[in-house]
């Protein structure tokens, strides 16, 4: 028994940091980047749209580890780039939460009625006031359950970076059911396992419930979401 | 009010010319002209797909004409380089589907734009907006956000916040065509008196009742271009070509007086 | 006369050490520390195994200061060849192909090849155990091996008994407790690892058991970066010799081998700091004592 304490205290202790700050930083990235890019894919000239979607589809259909090895791996062996492991998952992760964002960004623009435009236009806004003032808000509220699905992917993309050397909660649980297996025999593995599971299942609970307040708070009384944006 | 002039009309507030828009294969409207004297109201009838929308865009140029020239007073807002975003400010919009910004309360609708456009101070649109409110008859929901006001009241508010820019002149696109018939009078009411307070009024509709009591002319639309126009009197009674009667009497079969 | 030349030379390394500690070169160690007893994680989140702790004591000797890193085993190579880490020590053979990618130091160990198997009870001793099939059925009895991914028991299996056309399959794993957890779930017959660790992991259960054991005295070698750009084979290799003068090498492995874990980790605990302050012979004596109590 006292063994499932110290491992849980372990996992939080050194795994669990490292997750959370992992977690926020590729979703702040994600944010920083795919923003603008989904803006950009919106209200962009041709050439600008077309890199857009390029990029859109490059960093979404490169498996996650993929990715990650070859910011990793990649970039070392064939340009003698040596980048930190956090860094180079941080970069290869956050690239691809930005394309994923960038999406749901995107939809979300999209999602705001033609006649909301057509409106602010016809009472003498420019298409720059039209598009802050009246389309962002409301783009807003709607990317916020879609985005609520991406917190919980990139909660559990953090898990890969454990694969670069990278001490998170995922490898905190190798070392720990490795060590355990040894004392305590083979089955212990399990326990571990959903020790580990439990943190992860209670960082998104939480995550999702910070969202879900956000958006009652931001809720537009009576207005009904047409249409979600699929991942 | 019919044939009698209500009131003096004064300067020509709105002339088009020659207003061309093909969209694809659709040579939607072929060289449509016509002005409004201030004051005046005037209304557009005609089978769908005529063109009325598109032309009430093309005047504030939502939808940017192929050929033809519009002028605000003395001005030509279809110029390059004319700020259109201004010449917009001084033209009002009623939307057939309404179009309130739905994250904004009925107040917030009505004073977003003298305040964001024309620079206006916050306690004195708030103030302004509360006045056109109070003149639509919805004082009472300044808090209510668009989702929670009927279809009557959005309409009603979106009137409001045409008129808190001052505009010269007020388009309404099909203004009552998506209510449900029990809101209909309530935004025709408010039409009425607006039409009697002087508006510039230029509106797309079928609602005879509507025409024949405030509208100095009717226009009727076939084709792309105009078949005829004059007071709804002459028209009823006494049309230039068949086929403006027959209209006539189908929407008058259709939607009462 | 060599138990006081050991004494003086203590004293004058502990001095030496607190002069050194500040200006010290770091270096960064990477180490799959999920292979007991070489390497592995206590239940503090301490690194500690006989690996880690012939690096510190090196370390000591030599004047610089070690940061030990969690690497997969996968990737350790690539990372330690280019250079992102400075050293490598996680138990690894000496092999041609790995020479390709780094520098490996004179043989520090010899192991050999474990076959782990399930064991059934043995009916004229009760609570006794024998393997539930011998290390001839489990190469070539049709049966299901399992291997951790990269390692040379990985490759003898793919060469010396796939590759010759005996009856086998081989599965392969990222993890060696993966593969242990498998085989007491029925999932492979076999597992094959190095002998220590799976000594250590018979040891802890009674489901499993060592069939066999097969001679192929790998050598296990530290590693730098292809070409040693900081020179760090010359201190390793030296830094060994001298663990062996000093006798410091041989508690390690009192210490490590055949011992339980846990009295490990408690002993460890408790010598720790003796290390930290310079005392490596002591460090070293004391640690291999009181394991063994």
């Amino acid at each position: 028994m006292s063994t499932i304490w110290q491992s849980l205290y372990l996992l939080v202790a050194k795994g669990l940091p490292t997750t959370i700050l992992l977690t926020l930083a590729l979703l702040g990235m994600g944010i920083l980047l795919g923003f603008p890019i989904a803006f950009l894919q919106v209200y962009g000239y041709r050439p600008i749209r077309w890199f857009c979607r390029g990029y859109e589809q490059v960093f979404r259909g490169i498996p996650a580890l993929v990715l990650i090895l070859l910011f990793h791996s990649g970039l070392s062996r064939s340009f003698g780039i040596l980048l930190p492991p956090f860094v180079s998952g941080l970069i290869a992760l956050g690239l691809r939460s930005s394309a994923y964002q960038s999406q749901i960004f995107r939809g979300a623009i999209q999602s705001v009625s033609e006649g909301q435009m057509l409106a602010a236009r016809s009472v003498g806004m420019s298409k720059l006031q039209a598009v802050w003032r009246i389309v962002l808000p409301q783009a807003f509220r709607l990317s916020i359950p879609p985005w609520t699905n991406e917190y919980s992917s990139v909660l559990k993309d953090t898990s890969l970076v454990s694969a670069i050397g990278v001490l998170e909660l995922l490898k905190q649980t190798t070392l720990i059911f490795t060590r355990v297996q040894f004392i305590h025999g083979s089955r212990w593995i399990l326990v571990i396992l959903i020790l580990a599971a439990l943190i992860y299942w209670v960082l998104t609970y939480f995550g999702n419930a910070g969202l879900g307040f956000l958006e009652n708070r931001m809720r537009i009384p009576g207005f009904e979401v047409k249409g979600q944006v699929e991942r | 009010m019919g044939p009698e002039q209500k009131h003096t009309l004064g300067e020509t507030v709105l002339r088009v010319e020659g207003v061309h828009k093909t969209y694809g294969d659709n040579h939607v409207l072929r060289g449509v002209s016509l002005q409004m004297r201030r004051g005046e109201t005037k209304v557009i009838i005609g089978p769908s797909g005529t063109g009325k929308s598109t032309l009430l865009r093309c005047i504030n140029q939502l939808t940017i004409p192929d050929e033809g020239h519009v002028w605000l007073g003395d001005r030509e807002i279809t110029h390059p380089k004319e700020d259109i975003n201004r010449a917009r400010a001084q033209i009002g919009f009623v939307f057939q589907s309404f179009n309130l910004f739905t994250h904004l309360t009925a107040l917030k609708n009505v004073r977003i734009a003298p305040m964001k456009v024309n620079g206006m101070g916050k306690v004195e649109a708030t103030k302004l907006a509360m006045t056109e409110l109070e003149r639509v008859g919805l004082a009472d929901k300044a808090d209510a956000y668009p989702a929670e006001l009927s279809g009557g009241q959005q309409q009603r508010v979106s009137i409001a916040r045409a008129l808190a820019m001052s505009p010269q002149l007020i388009l309404f696109d099909e203004p009552t065509s998506a209510l449900d018939p029990e809101l209909i009078g309530e935004v025709l009411s408010v039409m009425v008196s607006l039409a009697k307070e002087g508006m510039t009024m230029l509106v797309v509709s079928h609602e005879m009742g509507f025409a024949r009591a405030v509208a100095d002319e009717i226009i009727f639309m076939e084709g792309g271009g105009i078949l005829e126009q004059g007071p709804p009197e002459q028209l009823f009674r006494n049309p230039q070509h068949a086929r403006t009667g027959e209209f006539l009497n189908k929407i008058t079969e259709l939607y009462g007086e | 006369m060599k138990k006081t030349s050991v004494i003086i030379l203590s004293l004058v390394l502990a001095i030496g050490a607190f002069t050194l500690a500040a200006f010290a070169e770091t270096y960064k160690v990477a180490s799959d520390t999920t292979w007991p007893p070489f390497e592995w994680a206590d239940a503090e989140g301490n690194l500690l195994g006989f690996d880690l702790d012939v690096m510190r004591c090196i370390a000591m000797l030599q004047g610089f200061q070690i940061e030990i890193s969690s690497y997969d085993w996968d990737i350790i190579f690539d990372d330690v060849g280019s250079g992102r880490m400075d050293i490598g020590a996680s138990g690894a053979t000496i092999k041609p192909e790995r020479e390709l990618k780094v520098d490996f130091s004179a043989p520090y160990w010899t192991s050999d090849q474990a076959i782990l198997v399930r064991t059934v009870p043995d009916p004229e001793n009760p609570g006794q155990f024998l393997p539930e099939i011998n290390i001839v059925e489990a190469l070539a009895g049709g049966y299901r091996i399992g291997a951790q991914l990269e390692t040379t028991g990985a490759g003898w299996i793919e060469d010396q008994v796939i590759a010759k056309g005996f009856d086998a399959s081989l599965n392969e794993y990222t993890l060696y407790p993966l593969a242990v957890l498998d085989l007491i779930n029925g999932n492979v017959d076999a597992v094959i690892q190095d002998e220590p660790a799976s000594v250590a992991s018979a040891t802890a259960e009674d489901a499993i058991m060592v069939a066999g054991v097969i001679k192929t005295n790998e050598n296990f070698g530290f590693f730098v970066a292809e070409g040693d750009p900081k020179g760090l084979l010359a201190l390793i290799d030296d830094g060994v010799e001298q663990l062996k003068d000093l006798g410091v090498y041989d508690n390690l492995i009192a210490a490590y081998m055949g011992t339980d874990l846990v009295k490990v980790e408690e002993a460890w605990r408790a010598s720790i700091g003796l290390l930290e302050s310079g005392d490596i012979v002591g460090f070293a004596s004391q640690l291999a004592a009181l394991a063994n109590e």
